[in-house]
């Protein structure tokens, strides 16, 4: 059907998908070039305005902008890499293995997605003043590095991509285990953990409860919760605050744009399974 | 669920013990200990932050508890809340509520998600794939306050984009026929009109996260081998014959794991509904109000913590269900089993 | 907290000092940091050695972030701000000092405030624990062009509900709206004319107030509004109530004096002089918002914390510095004679509104927070009255229907 579709239709759909979809890039960017009262004109000014550097100057001055911006990146960057490597380690003990009380862990992993999180906020609070890492960035990023979404994901897609019959080989040229899940298993799931580094650094990027009651040096305060903190229901200068949303946006679609890359990058190398 | 996981046979370590004879007692036991060295980042997090984090709520659960009065101003009411959260109206509101926008805002983004990602994956090159790709995530991306002021711009009622177009429509001369209805309709008050709030809290999910899955489904379609293709092409398929017949059926952990996602993420939905009902307890009467949404309103809003905590359970256990009968009737294929 | 470090001075900076004691965290809400900011040099400059540094979260996650330090018992700020519509849930948990204690004193100070914002500061047991800084005296902003295009009279419109409807049928030829949303006359008549003695939603013994008269009473007006098709439907805080602003299609809003500031300073600059601002109609005084003070009981530093609150809300420069900065309105009385309260507002066609402020404040009647207010709150007049006015819910049953959920979650 693809190939009788004349190919400029497939191109209009692809085309109403994207107007319907880069709307909210389009129009913070918009909104960043302007006073807070064209913002609440109705309907809003969809063109660009003369504000953009007034709304800079206010963004730096409720704000060490791009420091923050700093200690986002740090967060996220590392919370994704360590993502990367133990989710796709355990995933990797829940594919290639048979062991006792598997399945009950691999059921407790996915049980433990279900429970609703706003609770969970007192409790991990407890969790981590008890561990005495209270105020740290390390607190933000490491307890999700090992999470069931990812472990789930990749042990998924070495379902379909890693032929098993490839470990036994390599297990008779005497590999070691360690070393089959780093030299053979890993390049073959790049795409995978492509797909698993997009999500977790954008769940990272966005994460605001975390810090909000984690955090308590202003030095160590992250992008998303510092944004939310200046705004009150009626006095925020909301220009500063969309132009903050811009850019805190534009890493997001450079890592997005990075990893998405890798995963395509898996369309040649994709095809290992005999 | 458990049963179904296992269906993933033919190990590493079986085939292993197999070839190999007469294994000394180290390498057995560092056979054995080797797929838990391996788990172990998640078992040792899991402990070290989600175990007595869960303990806590359950315990929690069989407590009255006000949270601004600290820890020690917890009392014991054993399974009160429990026989509370049975006759709980707002709470049984909810979980409709909480199971219809599952279902349509669930639905709609794989319906849509796997068609388009199949075209990203098949037809689209280079540059202009990464285009098309990174536009679509981007609402995923998206902040919740943007999201809020943008929607509320598009469904506000007296001048709305979406009514501006609706009573735009009206005035096309062929297709206007089918929008008369509009001008008696206007203002249309997406918002604050009982009828309307879920389909249009819906509208905003699936627009949120049907990029997320349109990325987890063009991963599967990338693992699908060109050769798979060249041999149906080969025995006369069609392009369709393709999709359906070899592409789809490749891709099933790939369904099978968006869909558990999606089910267990659509059944918390929480911050859609909050937003778009401006946090006023759901809602005209309560019609957008999920599952989530309430217990954050008994906990936060409320103080009841221990009473938040018990629906917290009986929504994990619900989701918990409805997983089971989606691993039940998908798992064996999704998880792996008839490989 | 043994690494706790201190909030930045003044707009985040990057400032970190180890916390040494007579150092003050203010945890709050914006714009309480435009305030903060104007202040805390001057505060400096008197007491060398306390810092004052400051954390703010916006409203939402202040209170989570503030209920999650109570809970635990850690993490919190040595002052913290409490918005009025969840004080009376923190300070009767014990999480706050008691500031009628030998401490603090706070009791001698009574007679300095607005009546009734004192009082929501008292727990039920009678003792001071949080400290009014702000309030918003209840008025009705109209639009002086709209009355004069149907030869009004504001004495008259507001003289009762009646004559305030009449107005709007009047509007309604003109195509414009009495009021955004009608809802807001209902909530107006719910909490202004509570009997004295009785809570908002319950009596002294707890006992529901929810399907009496004064709740059938503002549901019915609220309802005849919307029917006849005088309100707008508009909800507050959105881009189309601030365009009936800027446009004059809506004629009335009845808010707390702070709105002044909102419309003068962005939502509607253009429309100067175009303003008037009256009592609420029907002879009542209300009020909309405010914020209180309080001291954590895991709080370092008290002593110094309550200095800065003693300075922050007991002081006319800190007072009239709130109101001119943030145009949050004095809640101690004596700056009432401050000549900034003598200045004609040019933005209200030169109305010394702040007169009418001041008395209004003073006249406000006291009413005691209740256990259960949150909920009943969010059931009766965010839930029952939405599905009356919306989907036009008999009045008595869907208030015998909010009632029942009340009384199922309050005991």
């Amino acid at each position: 059907m693809i190939r009788s579709l004349p190919k400029f239709s497939t191109h209009a759909i692809m085309i109403i998908g994207v107007l319907i979809t880069i709307f909210p890039f389009v129009w913070v960017a918009l909104m960043s070039t302007h006073t807070r009262s064209d913002i609440y004109s109705s309907p809003p000014p969809f063109y660009v305005g003369s504000n953009l550097i007034q709304n800079y100057g206010k963004l730096l001055e409720l704000m060490p902008f791009w420091s923050i911006l700093w200690n986002s990146l740090y967060v996220s960057v590392m919370g994704t890499a360590g993502a990367v490597l133990f989710c796709s380690m355990c995933a990797f003990g829940f594919f290639a293995y048979d062991f006792r009380g598997k399945n009950l862990i691999f059921g407790i992993m996915i049980a433990s997605m279900m429970v609703p999180p706003v609770l969970m906020l007192i409790p991990s609070f407890l969790t981590i003043k008890f561990l005495g890492i209270l105020d740290t960035h390390f607190a933000l990023w490491f307890p999700g590095v090992a999470n069931a979404f990812g472990i789930f994901l990749i042990r998924q897609y070495m379902l379909n991509t890693i032929n098993r019959d490839l470990l036994d080989a390599a297990k008779v040229d005497g590999a070691s285990d360690f070393r089959i899940y780093w030299s053979v298993v890993l390049p073959l799931i790049k795409p995978a953990l492509a797909t698993l580094g997009i999500v977790m650094f954008i769940g990272l990027w966005n994460n605001f409860l975390g810090p909000l009651i984690l955090i308590s040096s202003s030095e160590k305060q992250v992008l998303t919760l510092a944004l939310r903190s200046v705004q009150s229901i009626a006095n925020s200068p909301w220009g500063a605050i969309m132009l903050g949303t811009f850019l805190s946006m534009v890493p997001l679609l450079l890592a997005f744009l990075f990893f998405s890359k890798q995963m395509m990058a898996g369309l040649t190398a994709g095809a290992v399974k005999g | 669920m458990s049963a179904i996981v296992e269906s993933s046979t033919d190990s590493l370590s079986a085939r292993g013990t197999v070839r190999r004879r007469a294994p000394d007692k180290r390498r057995v036991l560092k056979k054995r200990l080797m797929p838990w060295l391996f788990i172990s980042p998640y078992l040792v997090l899991f402990i070290m932050f989600t175990a007595f984090p869960l303990g806590f709520s359950i315990f929690l659960s069989f407590h009255e508890w006000n949270p601004t009065s600290g820890l020690d101003g917890m009392n014991f009411v054993g399974l009160t809340h429990y026989a509370d959260i049975i006759t709980d109206p707002w709470l049984w509101k909810s979980l409709y509520n909480t199971v219809w926008l599952a279902i349509v805002a669930g639905v709609p983004q794989h319906l849509i998600a796997i068609p388009v990602a199949y075209l990203l994956v098949s037809v689209f090159k280079g540059a202009l794939r990464h285009f098309y790709t990174a536009t679509m995530f981007i609402p995923f991306i998206t902040s919740t306050v943007a999201i809020s002021l943008i929607f509320y711009t598009i469904y506000s009622g007296n001048s709305g984009i979406l009514n501006q177009w609706l009573l735009a429509l009206s005035d096309v001369p062929v297709i206007g026929a089918l929008f008369a209805w509009v001008p008696d309709a206007m203002p249309i008050r997406w918002l604050s009109s009982s009828a309307l709030i879920k389909p249009a809290i819906a509208f905003v999910v699936v627009w949120k996260y049907t990029g997320f899955n349109i990325v987890i489904y063009s991963a599967g379609f990338l693992t699908v081998s060109k050769d798979l293709y060249d041999a149906a092409e080969v025995d006369g398929c069609s392009a369709w014959q393709k999709f359906w017949h070899v592409a789809l059926p490749m891709i099933r952990p790939f369904v099978f794991f968006a869909l558990t996602l999606t089910i267990i993420g659509n059944l918390q939905l929480f911050e859609e509904p909050f937003v778009l009902t401006a946090g006023d307890s759901g809602g005209v009467a309560q019609s957008g109000l999920t599952a989530s949404y309430y217990l954050y309103l008994a906990g936060w809003e409320w103080h009841q913590m221990g009473y938040a905590t018990a629906v917290s359970w009986i929504l994990f256990l619900f989701i918990a269900v409805i997983t089971s009968v989606h691993f039940y009737f998908n798992g064996r294929k999704g998880m792996g089993g008839d490989r | 907290m043994k690494k706790l470090i201190v909030a930045g001075v003044a707009s985040l900076a990057i400032l970190a000092t180890p916390a040494v004691a007579g150092d003050v965290r203010f945890d709050g809400f914006p714009d309480l940091n435009s305030h903060l900011d104007k202040l805390i040099p001057s505060y400096s400059e008197k007491n060398p050695d306390t810092k004052v540094t400051y954390q703010m979260n916006n409203h939402g996650d202040h209170h989570k972030k503030l209920t999650t330090n109570l809970a635990t018992g850690s993490g919190a700020g040595d002052v913290v701000a409490v918005d009025v519509g969840f004080i009376g849930s923190f300070i009767n948990a014990g999480g706050f000092e008691d500031l009628s204690g030998a401490d603090y004193g706070a009791d001698a100070l009574a007679d300095s405030f607005v009546g009734y914002a004192w009082d929501q500061g008292k727990g039920a047991d009678g003792k001071q624990y949080g400290i009014p800084i702000d309030i918003g005296p209840g008025v009705m902003y109209y639009r002086r062009d709209v009355l004069e295009a149907v030869g009004g009279d504001i004495t008259a419109v507001i003289k009762d509900w009646d004559s305030y409807i009449e107005y709007g049928k009047k509007l309604k030829d003109k195509k414009v709206f009495l009021i955004a949303d009608a809802a807001d006359v209902a909530k107006t008549i719910v909490f202004t004319t509570v009997k004295p003695g009785e809570g908002y939603y319950f009596d002294a013994e707890g006992n529901s107030l929810i399907t009496s008269e004064r709740f059938v009473t503002a549901f019915s007006i609220a309802k005849q509004i919307r029917d006849e098709g005088l309100d707008g439907q508009i909800g507050a805080w959105t881009n189309e109530w601030y365009d009936g602003f800027k446009q004059g299609t809506v004629a009335t809003q009845l808010s707390g004096a702070w709105l002044l500031g909102h419309l003068q300073n962005w939502m509607a600059p253009d429309t100067k002089g175009k303003w008037g601002a009256s009592n609420l109609p029907n002879g009542i005084y209300g009020s909309w918002g405010g914020s209180f003070l309080a001291i954590p009981k895991q709080a370092k530093n008290k002593k110094e914390a309550w200095d800065f609150i003693k300075f922050l809300t007991t002081t006319s420069e800190a007072q009239i510095s709130g109101l001119k900065t943030i145009g949050s309105f004095p809640v101690l009385k004596a700056t009432y004679a401050d000549s900034a309260f003598d200045e004609p507002i040019e933005f209200l066609a030169g109305q010394k509104a702040r007169q009418l402020f001041a008395e209004v404040a003073q006249k406000v009647p006291a009413v005691a927070p209740k256990k259960g207010d949150l909920i009943a709150e969010d059931v009766v007049l965010n839930g029952a009255l939405l599905e009356v006015l919306n989907d036009g819910k008999d009045i008595m049953a869907a208030l015998k229907d909010a009632e029942r959920l009340v009384k199922r979650r309050v005991k």
